[in-house]
């Protein structure tokens, strides 16, 4: 039973097909993204999800349900455009966010309070949202979408503009709310990310999905032809027959093999020259099997 | 029903909070109290205080003209006899030396009357004044009344029998409402009338302006994406128009409370008297409220639109004379209004649903429009809300969502198919 399910849904604004036939389901407790380039159909796709624009042909689904506005309330948004009332006090903002979606004023103040605990804002609590840094605000969209506990959580962009250490805690914080079970729908054009995060995947391009399904079932369909070394010594193993390209910075090499070439040979080769200290032979990553499929022309 | 209340209140407490609300509840009153006492005062001393001379060819018409001007205590003014060079004679050097006299201010003018031996009077007054009419008008009159005066007494009337014949009368204007006779004179009913249309104007035109700055705020702070994912377009224009009018009626209410309280004061009853006396009745007071919800709900309704299709609060205020037009329009038939209030002209601009708050009140300043007008009046202002609201809820419901730059008209008609 999906939670989020998109059957050939397509949405065009004037003469621009924004989203193409867009097929996926996201299954309960997966942490699932949606990746591509800017302007690829992600901010659409997710839009329509949620009720903001309606889709021009096809159909959505929302815990295995016709997409209704009442199961909003289990739903938790944070958008891409984030926006807050600049002077509403923090309290005040989250207790208004919650009570919109169900809250009695009581349980969103409670669910405010240790939050905002939590995510380390609590001595802002009652100031207003303009005195606060970006970082401060993001922290209280991202509360924002979470205060009514809901079971779809869809982050759009939710790391973009923080430092590392913040981006960190809200990355823990999302893990936590997967380990208890909740669904989470990630989309973001930064595919390290999400290769950390996610279980599953829908890439985009231009609108249309190019790949999707588990993010291991997805790189074990391309083979493994990237290989680093780190070494000292002779380096002439570098201009090895197995080689087509190949990287060296000072003991670091980023070799590309041949279509045939093998590894294994490489490695013995390397090891009869020079001192090997790691030679790993890398899996792709999904920026670039994205790449490879969509011949390279992004602009992420 | 519950998330349209939550959001009305939310823009309740945040307007009622505000700086803003506080100076317009406290200045605006004020500001139009100054401005009506000042009027009040200017009419009252135009024409005062001014030193004339009186040059008569004829020295008994002459004293006759000064007794008649000092005769008005109000007018405070000082009369000197001009002496001619030839007595009985006013020649082009006396012209001059009065001129001289004028340009080095030592009087504000002089009243030439030269009465001929034979043929009309001419009478002229010069000073530097040129829109002095008050002055004028009180020369006028006075050397009519010395002259009616004089002839009587030449056709053998006693002195005293030409006083008396000759003494004014006071004209007081009272109002017959519902076939009864009220204590109140038509000046004060009129400025009653004038200030609430004028209260009316204010207020609807500046709660109409912060809905559509309150949609541009929401838009720049790009707030529209997360409420939407929650509570319908409609939903959220609805809580707003309601949490923006309920300011209103509170700010309205609380100018109703401090005016009954000045009202009925010691201070109240020593200053509103005479023209200056209040005279609303409960009716009015319904009907203000009534036609300051309607005012308020057809320009929000359309500003609500129209921020939806700007990006910043400057654009907006590009189009605020959309709103100042229907006033202008108004106020420029205050005479038609005030001497012929029933005239088919001003039914109709009171029946124009942008003009008919401050048509209607003004109406009430000289007559209660008939009930069957004011019913209709309201019925074609639902009708225009309604008609405006189609409009604007579905710009709204796009244009919250485009960012970036001003919507065109073609992409306005466009985001009204869409819809």
């Amino acid at each position: 039973m999906p939670v989020v399910e998109l059957a050939a849904v397509t949405k065009a604004y004037q003469d621009k097909v924004a989203v193409n036939q867009l097929s996926f389901r996201i299954e309960p407790g997966q942490m699932f993204g949606l990746l591509g380039p800017n302007g690829s159909g992600k901010t659409s796709s997710i839009r329509m999800m949620i009720g903001i624009t309606a889709p021009d042909s096809g159909s959505i689904t929302l815990f295995d349900q016709p997409f209704t506005r009442s199961s909003l309330t289990r739903v938790g948004y944070l958008p891409e455009e984030r926006g807050l009332y600049k002077k509403m006090k923090v309290l005040d903002q989250l207790i208004f966010m919650g009570s919109l979606r169900g809250l009695s004023t009581d349980e969103a103040q409670k669910r405010a309070i240790a939050w905002a605990k939590k995510l380390d804002i609590a001595h802002s609590i009652l100031k207003k949202t303009e005195e606060l840094s970006k970082g401060m605000q993001q922290k209280i969209q991202f509360i924002s979408a979470l205060i009514h506990e809901p079971e779809l959580i869809i982050m759009d962009e939710p790391f973009s503009g923080l430092d590392p250490v913040n981006a960190t805690l809200l990355q823990d914080t999302l893990l936590e709310q997967k380990a208890q079970g909740k669904t989470i729908l990630f989309s973001t054009h930064r595919m390290d990310q999400v290769e950390k995060l996610c279980d599953s995947i829908a890439l985009i391009h231009q609108g249309n999905l190019v790949l999707s399904g588990g993010v291991r079932e997805i790189k074990s369909r391309y083979k493994r032809d990237r290989v680093i070394v780190e070494f000292s010594g002779d380096d002439s193993f570098l201009r090895s027959p197995e080689i087509a390209q190949a990287k060296n910075y000072s003991g670091h090499a980023e070799i590309q093999l041949k279509e045939n070439g093998d590894a294994q040979k490489l490695l013995v080769e390397a090891v009869s020259k020079a001192t090997i200290y790691r030679f790993e032979l890398m899996e792709p990553s999904l920026e670039e099997i994205f790449i490879q499929t969509v011949g390279g022309k992004v602009d992420a | 029903m519950r998330n349209i209340l939550l959001i009305a209140q939310r823009e309740y407490k945040e307007q009622v909070r505000g700086r803003t609300f506080l100076i317009t509840t406290i200045l605006l009153p004020a500001v139009f109290a100054g401005v009506f006492y000042l009027s009040f005062l200017s009419g009252k001393h135009s024409g005062t205080d001014k030193h004339i001379a009186i040059a008569c060819s004829d020295p008994a018409l002459a004293a006759e003209i000064r007794t008649e001007i000092l005769s008005d205590t109000d007018a405070h003014s000082t009369v000197d006899l001009f002496t001619a060079e030839m007595p009985g004679m006013l020649m082009d050097s006396d012209r001059s030396k009065l001129v001289s006299e004028v340009d080095s201010k030592a009087i504000d003018g002089f009243f030439w009357v030269d009465v001929p031996a034979t043929g009309p009077i001419q009478a002229t007054y010069e000073a530097q004044t040129a829109g002095d009419f008050v002055t004028s008008e009180r020369l006028q009159s006075a050397l009519n009344h010395a002259l009616l005066r004089g002839r009587l007494v030449e056709h053998g009337i006693s002195a005293a029998a030409a006083d008396s014949l000759l003494k004014t009368v006071k004209v007081d204007t009272r109002q017959i409402k519902n076939g009864k006779e009220v204590t109140s004179n038509a000046v004060s009913s009129f400025y009653s009338a004038y200030i609430m249309a004028l209260l009316l104007t204010m207020t609807t035109m500046i709660y109409g302006l912060n809905v559509g700055r309150s949609v541009i705020q929401e838009k720049t702070s790009r707030i529209f994406e997360v409420m939407l994912a929650t509570v319908k377009a409609g939903d959220m224009l609805t809580g707003k128009l309601i949490g923006i009018g309920a300011v209103g009626l509170t700010q309205i209410l609380i100018w109703i409370a401090a005016g009954a309280i000045f009202a009925g004061s010691a201070l109240g009853a020593q200053y509103l008297t005479g023209n200056l006396q209040i005279h609303i009745s409960l009716l009015q007071i319904v009907l203000f409220a009534v036609y300051f919800l309607l005012g308020y709900t057809l320009n929000s309704a359309l500003f609500a639109g129209l921020g939806a299709t700007l990006e910043t609060e400057q654009e907006l205020q590009q189009y605020s004379p959309l709103a100042a037009l229907p006033v202008w329009l108004s106020f420029s038939m205050i005479l038609l209004i005030s001497t012929n209030p029933n005239s088919i002209w001003v039914v109709a601009a009171s029946l124009f649903p942008p003009c008919t708050p401050i048509v209607m009140f003004l109406r009430m300043g000289s007559q209660m429009p008939p009930l069957w007008q004011i019913g209709a009046s309201i019925a074609l202002m639902l009708l225009a809300i309604w008609a405006v609201l189609w409009f604007s809820t579905r710009l709204y419901r796009i244009g919250i969502l485009m960012y970036g730059k001003r919507a065109t008209l073609p992409e306005m008609m466009r985001w009204l198919r869409y819809s």
